[in-house]
């Protein structure tokens, strides 16, 4: 079997308004992610999407529009934990010999309007079960969370500030992001209150863009650039039957991803947690085992997450201070993962990345995300 | 009577599922949850399966109206327009008395006074028709 994973990343540009279609955005992504792995369009004979907003287009028209044909082609269910999932499919899928190389695909073309009106509609559960109680988009039902999480167990506003302030930091190295003013601890703890709890610089802010991963047998990546996927994991509806756990599917399969990668979080360089809230990167901390159940609060309280602190955490600034782009913020971690692992993280290079963990959170239902993934990668 | 419901508030969608809760709410304010025939099991929001046993055998029952506030959001800005005039609102996690956890707004008169472990009920029957869900306040 060859030696498959990921050769190839790319971004477009992100935008406050669309300026351009989804479609649009994505191919920009892709032929960056074609031109960092070396290879030409018609190499390409898989296509997999995890957007949520192309509907009703997908994977198979999505082909149609970049002129490609292909022998694989696959759609995300997953949200924003579908990229991780993607990505792992397409990895299997040329392992077994259904595609040579295949394009992983998300992004939105949306403002916050776009997404206001989108969120009530996200699926049967919310339109018909919370948009008429007023949930103001989904912010309502994560500060629900945020409170069950300190009041469980003692964790502040504070502490979690740490992961915006951070993430912000880190934005400031990134000339991509859209979010890149200075902000302290205590601009983020006097923002105004969004959804007590949550404040302004808890909620990820909608916007337009797309990224792109090429998953492929690693010795055509160039020398040096490839990404091996050392393992992956999703988990759908954990805990069934809760609607605001402060727990997610992370816990049920976090043993088995490391056993199969063979280390765990002491051996990670960095982190890439999904983060449409500060609170859900905390949760992913904590389910993921970088500290014990209910204990991030203290843990970040004596770190630092910043691209060159003790526990890098997603180094572009993430989807808080880059903006989310639909689907789109479940790839964001992704690219920037590879980015780092192939030493092309500029002015926000984590010195010596080596190993690193994405992971991925999303379809938001009745009362919280649904969907969970995480993958664990290397520098091949 | 107090106000009616706000003509622009988010329509909920009539399914053969869902009807019986929707007109015990908007005929008499009550709530009506499904119980599982075959394993007991308490449902909502209402589902045509039984999400324990896959029984399809979901019997309609009146319940208390009654519970606790698990957690809580207080929603200050970013709320449709058919629920500023009433900002800032309260989304909870209540626990039902009947045992099964519910997302729902408590129309509460002081919101600072809104707690996590705060007893609710429905609304009185004669402001249920502001609300196009069961709606709690603090008991």
């Amino acid at each position: 079997m060859r030696d498959v994973g990921i050769i190839g990343y790319g971004s477009s540009v992100y935008e406050k308004k669309a300026s351009r279609t989804e479609m649009s955005y994505m191919a920009e992504a892709a032929r960056a992610a074609l031109a960092s792995a070396g290879l030409a369009k018609a190499d390409v004979d898989g296509i997999s999407t995890s957007s949520t907003t192309l509907a009703p287009d997908n994977a198979v028209t999505a082909a149609e529009y970049l002129g490609l044909t292909v022998s694989w082609a696959s759609v995300s269910n997953a949200g924003g934990a579908g990229g991780p999932v993607n990505v792992l499919d397409a990895v299997r899928a040329v392992e077994a010999g259904r595609a040579s190389a295949v394009l992983c695909l998300a992004g939105a073309a949306q403002d916050g309007a776009f997404f206001r009106d989108r969120i009530g509609r996200f699926n049967r559960s919310i339109a018909d079960y919370l948009a008429p109680h007023g949930c103001g988009g989904v912010n309502g039902l994560f500060g629900i969370v945020q409170r069950k999480h300190m009041e469980t167990y003692g964790t502040t506003r504070r502490q979690l500030g740490r992961i915006a302030v951070d993430q912000r930091a880190n934005a400031r190295a990134n000339p991509a992001a859209l979010l890149r003013a200075a902000m302290t601890i205590d601009d983020y703890l006097a923002a105004p209150v969004v959804a007590d709890p949550l404040g302004l610089y808890d909620c990820v802010m909608p916007c337009s863009g797309a990224e792109a991963i090429l998953v492929g047998p690693l010795d055509r990546a160039p020398a040096g650039k490839g990404v091996r996927v050392k393992a992956g994991r999703e988990c759908h509806n954990h805990p069934a039957g809760e609607v605001s756990p402060i727990r997610g599917g992370w816990e049920t399969f976090r043993e088995a991803l490391y056993d199969e990668a063979g280390f765990g979080p002491d051996a990670m360089q960095f982190v890439q947690a999904y983060d449409d809230y500060p609170i859900m990167v905390a949760i992913q901390l904590e389910d993921l085992g970088f500290c014990a159940k209910g204990t991030v609060g203290p843990f970040l309280a004596s770190r630092s997450v910043t691209f060159d602190g003790d526990l890098p955490v997603n180094t572009g600034g993430g989807q808080l201070s880059c903006g989310q782009t639909g689907g789109g913020g479940g790839m964001i971690g992704l690219t920037e993962a590879v980015r780092q692992l192939r030493g092309e993280g500029g002015a926000r290079q984590v010195p010596g990345a080596r190993r690193g963990l994405v992971s991925g959170y999303g379809m938001v239902a009745y009362g919280h995300g649904l969907s969970s993934s995480a993958l664990v990668l290397e520098a091949a | 009577m107090t106000a009616p419901m706000h003509p622009a508030m988010p329509k909920v969608q009539e399914t053969l599922t869902n009807a019986p809760m929707l007109a015990a709410w908007r005929a008499e304010g009550a709530l009506a949850l499904q119980r599982c025939a075959d394993c007991a099991t308490v449902v909502f929001f209402p589902r045509s399966v039984c999400p324990h046993c896959w029984s399809t055998r979901l019997d309609w029952f009146r319940a208390t109206g009654t519970g606790r506030i698990v957690s809580f959001s207080v929603i200050h800005r970013g709320l449709p327009e058919a629920f500023q005039a009433d900002a800032p609102i309260v989304l909870a996690e209540v626990a039902l008395a009947e045992g099964v956890p519910m997302i729902a707004r408590v129309a509460a008169p002081d919101v600072g006074a809104v707690r996590s472990g705060m007893a609710v009920r429905l609304v009185p029957r004669d402001e249920a028709a502001r609300y196009p869900l069961p709606t709690f306040a603090p008991a």
